[in-house]
């Protein structure tokens, strides 16, 4: 009998509740939407920060990176050894640089030696005239800076002599580097063609790292590195972990006002629904308490639909929040918000809650006295 | 005979409205009672304390051995559905539930529900045909018997009716009392508000309130006359 009533008070008062499942379902699809926000953010965070370049990098110990001068230098076997003994899955690229001052026709320019295929993962944001340097390149390919191939009036294909001290190699340039900052005035060679030349084989300037994961996975790694290698200096790339662990605090606080917010005007609403809604119930509760009804079964029975209204609405809105995250994803990101199994029963948890917390004035026709309401007759 | 109500010095008073100013009063088991007065001479008054559904300012209302008078909200609630079955002038049914729901109704507050048992007390009164049909969709006269079959489905010791014919025509009037003489001849005790003293003269007996007073208490017409 109490699904049968159940369902009939939910058919019975329809017009009514329509306005209450319309602001609940809203509620559980910006909810659920937000919800999702916030469970992807790190990783979509993490994603648009590694958009930025590298995040840890290893130096000597004390040394002033200046990228002009080789004063400090490290083992570049010792430092490959610790990064793949760590055996982490979340670097996401990693190069040595030796840094090289050489003269090219006769001017002065900085030789940066490196991994030239791992500089697309570490330096994502560089735009590049010609193409990255590929597995089936030469190993004397270079990229050149912008300022450089202006200086030297180099194009994609020209020739580049490099000489230092008296020793020469020859490369061919395949694409121009426009960074927006000191590498447009340096030379990308491969690091054993700059090794050579500089006659510092095995040696290296740094070493930069890219790393997803959170703030915190990013500074477990570093410290984990450190303790590799004793002799370097390991640091996260502070301005950038900072950023991001800055943004992701707000965004998340952002989010829980938003979902706190939009909870509490669902509530209004409902409750405003649920007012009326008491005012017309007064009689049947009235008749319900005088054929022996306990309050205790009837308030159950009210609350039972509201947590009905709630659990449906939350289902609904739940599904059509996947769908809101996946556009505000694409907006957003470039890319869809990824749906996680855990909002469903999360959002139909908030909105029931949020439904009987709005449902206040049922839980008053508790205190409804039948002699009253049949004299107001 | 064995006493079913015992009222002693009932008093209700709603700030300086005496409503009930000192009633007492007894009934029989398996009488039928008329109670008769103006508007405003606390008829329903004491219907609704009979029937806990008020509580007395002071005074005795013995109900099949309980006071009224002394039962909490929680013992009022059981009290009323395990002893009382209403009847009201405005039938009171439950406009979304049909006709057989608005009996099971009272079969769910009290205990569990029986379908067939509901089917069977809309059949006595004349409702079979009528079991899935909304309130909205029957007359009068059929609206209040099915709240007749809604009072009685529990089996309750006391049968309150407050003005019952009311609200209805002159067919529907013949078609309800039909149904309470027939209660009255299975031995229910009926209390019965009134204002048509042809329907009072049919009960046992008519209690005539004035002003919150028993004033008058006299075997009916019909009594008298042998009818019953």
């Amino acid at each position: 009998m109490f699904g049968r009533l159940l369902w009939k008070l939910l058919r019975g008062s329809g017009g009514r509740l329509a306005v209450a499942i319309l602001a609940l379902v809203s509620c559980a699809m910006v909810v659920s939407a937000l919800l999702n926000l916030e469970f992807d953010i790190e990783r979509k965070l993490t994603q648009e920060f590694r958009m930025l370049g590298a995040n840890i990098l290893i130096s000597p110990s004390n040394a002033q990176i200046t990228g002009s001068s080789p004063a400090e230098l490290m083992s570049e076997r010792e430092v490959w050894a610790a990064i793949q003994n760590l055996k982490d899955p979340n670097v996401v690229a990693a190069a040595p640089f030796l840094y090289v001052v050489e003269s090219a026709q006769n001017r002065q320019v900085v030789v940066a030696g490196t991994t030239l295929e791992e500089l697309p993962k570490l330096e994502p944001t560089w735009r590049m005239e010609g193409e990255w340097k590929s597995s089936q390149d030469q190993p004397t390919v270079c990229l050149v800076g912008r300022n450089v191939a202006q200086q030297l009036q180099l194009t994609v294909g020209s020739p580049l002599l490099l000489t230092y001290l008296g020793k020469s190699a020859q490369f061919k340039v395949v694409g121009i580097i426009d960074a927006g900052g000191a590498e447009d005035n340096q030379v990308f060679v491969e690091l054993p063609e700059a090794q050579d030349l500089a006659r510092l084989p095995g040696q290296i300037s740094f070493a930069q790292l890219s790393v997803s994961g959170t703030t915190k996975s990013l500074s477990r790694y570093a410290a984990r590195l450190a303790s590799a290698l004793p002799a370097c200096d390991v640091k996260p790339i502070r301005q950038i972990t900072e950023a991001e662990g800055d943004l992701l605090s707000r965004i998340r606080l952002l989010i829980v006002s938003m979902v706190v917010l939009i909870s509490v005007l669902t509530a209004l609403c409902v409750l405003g629904t649920m007012a009326a809604l008491a005012m017309e119930r007064r009689q049947d509760v009235g008749l319900m308490k005088a054929l022996g009804g306990s309050i205790g079964r009837i308030v159950t029975l009210f609350m039972a639909e509201v947590g009905v209204l709630g659990a449906v609405g939350g289902f609904v809105g739940a599904i059509l929040g996947v769908e809101l995250s996946r556009w505000m994803g694409r907006r957003v990101f470039g890319q869809a918000i990824s749906s996680r199994w855990e909002i469903f029963p999360l959002t139909i948890v908030l909105v029931v809650a949020v439904a009987l917390a709005g449902a206040l004035p049922l839980r008053l026709l508790g205190k409804v006295k039948p002699a009253v309401i049949f004299r107001e007759q | 005979m064995a006493t079913l109500v015992q009222v002693e010095e009932l008093r209700k008073e709603f700030g300086i409205v005496h409503a009930l100013a000192g009633v007492s009063f007894n009934v029989g088991s398996g009488e039928w009672i008329a109670i008769m007065g103006p508007s405003g001479s606390g008829k329903t008054t004491l219907i609704n304390i009979l029937g806990g559904l008020d509580t007395p300012t002071s005074g005795q209302a013995i109900v099949d051995e309980v006071d009224v008078a002394r039962l909490d909200e929680v013992g009022l609630t059981r009290f009323r559905a395990q002893k009382i079955g209403f009847i009201f002038q405005q039938f009171h049914l439950v406009p979304y539930l049909t006709a057989i729901e608005n009996v099971m109704l009272a079969q769910y507050f009290h205990s569990t529900t029986d379908e067939k048992e509901a089917q069977l007390a809309l059949e006595r009164v004349g409702l079979g045909d009528r079991i899935e049909h909304l309130p909205g969709a029957l007359s009068g006269g059929e609206q209040q018997r099915v709240a007749v079959a809604r009072a009685l489905i529990n089996h309750p010791k006391l049968i309150l009716a407050d003005e019952p014919t009311g609200n209805l025509d002159e067919a529907n009037e013949q078609t309800v009392i039909g149904l309470f003489r027939e209660l009255h001849r299975e031995g229910h005790t009926i209390l019965m508000v009134t204002h048509d003293p042809a329907i009072g003269n049919l009960a046992n007996r008519r209690i005539e309130f004035a002003h919150g007073r028993l004033v008058k208490a006299t075997p009916s017409n019909a009594r008298v006359s042998g009818l019953f």
